[in-house]
């Protein structure tokens, strides 16, 4: 105890915080020497664009695996609300825009409690009762949309770019859109956390026994905790219907998976009532890292999916074993 | 007077039917969905009697039913050990298999054999590393499954893309997996004899008795000296070779390879586990009511096609069925 004043580095690289931050320096600095204007404003905007969906994605999945559970279905049921919306709106008729937009919030609560029912009051294992409900999603999107295809109300392209629409410039050109959704969920999930739902979730997730002897209603918890999950996942949605104005029931099929793995890389624990939801976005960018440097490197296309799958793979076994050692320095060191 | 509590009089059908309360739910279910799906076609699509429940329209359904019967098997076997595995992979291994396996045979029975060990050897690995990864490192089964059938599925791609796909079936595959005797397909003389070995393999060995012992409390079977990492590991492993063996039928099924030829047997081969009443929790394998469940999706899958629902109405249905199946038998328990 006497270098008090020193950075203590042996307790800074155990905090799972660490090992995040540290990946997504090392990303940084990978994806910067690949790319020759890598801090050019241009480049920047481009990345925020097209990582911010995957973002949102970690954020929900966040939410869910802390809850104790894991949403198999995030992907269909984003491209559900997408489908849904871009069905609605009709480019003749400005205000179907709100249709839609309220359309798809409804549908997104409603996929929400469907979910959190399963998981919440059925009690069924969380994976396998989201990896049902994701076939749902997927049929009741194909009744929607049958061929990838939809419309959009003009300004409706104000969710995915501000300064595409006559108005709005102003705070376009000072704030890309894209941006303003990740700080909108994390506002959502800073009142929430805030609140005793937001301790609750934690509690349940750790321990769903003890929560429950304790006088936690478990079941509403995890509900409310999919519906975070679904909200954030119509964030993303919305911002796809912004930027494409078309839909595609497969639109979300390989998403899943990667949202599952930039939660877990993000420190989220996969057994729950652990993790940090801010440090999802962190992980979501390093997955997102992670493609840019495969496409940077002049991987040929019919190997970006066996790639992408490795690095999952590599991805959660690494969490994992950190994780474990992690454990196994606490239980020998601490007493 | 006689306080002592009514003994119900026992009864050999009633007997009969809780030793093998599954098999005879899940071939009720096939029966009202074969006569329901027969009256719903006369009445409302005015059908002729017998276009949905016939001889030939039931063994058709049974052979269109086989493959996700028999992936019904892998998914039996690694549901079976417990630990919340499923395996997602088995379609996409099969995909690899077949499309090896079309190469080796070049339509001839000679390179039936090297055909085989490709396959056993290529199922035999990717069902090592799911094994090593959800037992050994206690990775989530699902996650590690699905991101290893993207992996495969990108070899597949790469494959495909470096060289075209070519070969086609041997014939005596052809013979086993497509054609019919009479009006019976060939192909159920695979799944009885696949019924009637895991039945004897279930219930009169050793290893049986290790499955059902893992799968039903790993607690109890690891102080009894079972090492349970192995048999989950060995059961992935087994999963693996068996869908490369179901890659290979494919190919005689369908004549020739193509890229994604098993990916969409995966879920389906899910819900007929389900369906079938085996326990997503492990502990429970009887095959003949995953075939019968497999048979059920099936022909509710051919009324979907005929009143027009098609695809939708497919997956739709599935969740709904795997949802619901799953609310009747595996809801965990919790003292309230």
């Amino acid at each position: 105890m006497k270098e008090k004043n020193k950075i203590n580095w042996k307790t800074l690289a155990g905090k799972p915080e660490f090992s995040t931050i540290l990946m997504l320096v090392i990303m940084v600095i990978v994806t910067a020497c690949l790319q020759k204007n890598f801090f050019s404003q241009r480049t920047i905007l481009s990345y925020i664009n097209s990582f911010t969906p995957l973002i949102l994605l970690a954020m929900g999945q966040a939410v869910v695996i802390i809850a104790g559970g894991l949403d198999m279905s995030c992907g269909t049921s984003m491209a559900l609300m997408l489908c849904v919306m871009t069905r609605i709106m009709d480019p003749e008729q400005p205000f179907s825009g709100v249709t839609a937009l309220v359309i798809g919030l409804l549908v997104a609560i409603a996929i929400g409690l469907i979910n959190g029912f399963a998981v919440g009051y059925l009690r069924l294992p969380a994976v396998i009762a989201t990896f049902a409900t994701s076939y749902a999603w997927l049929g009741t999107a194909l009744f929607v949309t049958p061929t990838p295809g939809g419309q959009q109300v003009a300004w409706f392209k104000a969710f995915y770019d501000m300064k595409q629409v006559p108005g709005l410039e102003a705070i376009g050109s000072v704030i890309p859109t894209a941006l303003l959704w990740i700080l909108l969920a994390c506002v959502v999930w800073y009142i929430i956390s805030r609140t005793r739902t937001g301790r609750y979730i934690y509690a349940v997730g750790s321990d769903a026994e003890n929560a429950y002897a304790s006088g936690i209603n478990t079941a509403k918890i995890q509900t409310i905790a999919y519906v975070i999950n679904a909200v954030f996942l119509y964030f993303a949605a919305v911002y796809y219907a912004g930027q494409n104005g078309a839909g595609s029931a497969h639109f979300g099929d390989t998403l899943t998976l990667q949202a599952i793995a930039a939660a877990v890389v993000g420190g989220i624990a996969m057994s729950g009532g652990r993790g940090n939801v801010y440090l999802a976005i962190a992980g979501a960018l390093i997955m997102s890292f992670v493609s840019k440097i495969i496409f940077f490197a002049d991987i040929p296309n019919a190997y970006q999916t066996l790639v992408s799958g490795l690095i999952i793979i590599a991805a959660i076994g690494i969490s994992a074993a950190y994780a474990a050692s992690q454990k196994k320095a606490a239980l020998k060191g601490g007493k | 007077m006689d306080n002592r509590p009514v003994q119900l009089e026992r009864h050999p059908l009633r007997d009969m039917y809780v030793a093998n309360r599954k098999v005879i739910n899940t071939l009720l279910m096939v029966i009202i969905v074969f006569v329901g799906g027969e009256m719903i076609m006369t009445l409302f699509k005015h059908a002729q009697p017998g276009t949905f429940l016939s001889t030939t329209q039931v063994f058709l359904t049974i052979r269109l039913a086989a493959f996700v019967a028999l992936f019904g098997l892998c998914q039996m076997i690694v549901i079976c050990v417990g630990g919340g595995g499923l395996d997602l992979s088995v379609g996409y291994i099969a995909t690899l298999a077949g499309i090896l396996g079309a190469r080796l045979m070049d339509g001839g029975n000679a390179g039936l054999p090297a055909a085989i060990l490709t396959a056993i050897v290529i199922g035999a690995f990717f069902g090592l590393c799911n094994g090593l990864l959800t037992a050994y490192a206690g990775l989530p089964a699902l996650v590690v499954t699905m991101a290893m059938a993207n992996i495969v599925q990108g070899i597949v791609n790469a494959y495909v893309a470096a060289t075209p796909i070519k070969g086609l079936t041997a014939p005596l595959l052809e013979k086993l997996a497509a054609q019919f005797t009479g009006v019976f397909p060939n192909i159920l003389l695979v799944i009885l004899i696949a019924v009637i070995v895991m039945s004897i393999v279930i219930q009169k060995t050793k290893i049986g008795v290790k499955i059902l012992g893992v799968g039903s409390n790993e607690t109890t079977a690891y102080l009894s000296g079972v090492n349970v990492r192995r048999v989950r590991c060995i059961a992935f492993v087994v999963s693996g070779i068996i869908a490369a063996l179901i890659g290979l039928l494919l190919v005689g099924y369908l004549g020739q390879a193509s890229k994604d030829m098993g990916s969409n047997y995966v879920m389906p081969s899910v819900v007929a586990v389900v369906v079938g009443g085996c326990s997503i929790n492990g502990g429970e394998g009887n095959y003949l009511s995953v075939v019968l469940g497999a048979i059920v999706l099936q022909s509710l899958t051919n009324l979907f096609v005929a009143l027009g629902w098609g695809d939708a109405g497919k997956w739709l249905g599935y969740g709904i069925i795997l949802l619901a199946m799953l609310a009747v038998y595996v809801r965990s328990k919790r003292s309230r």
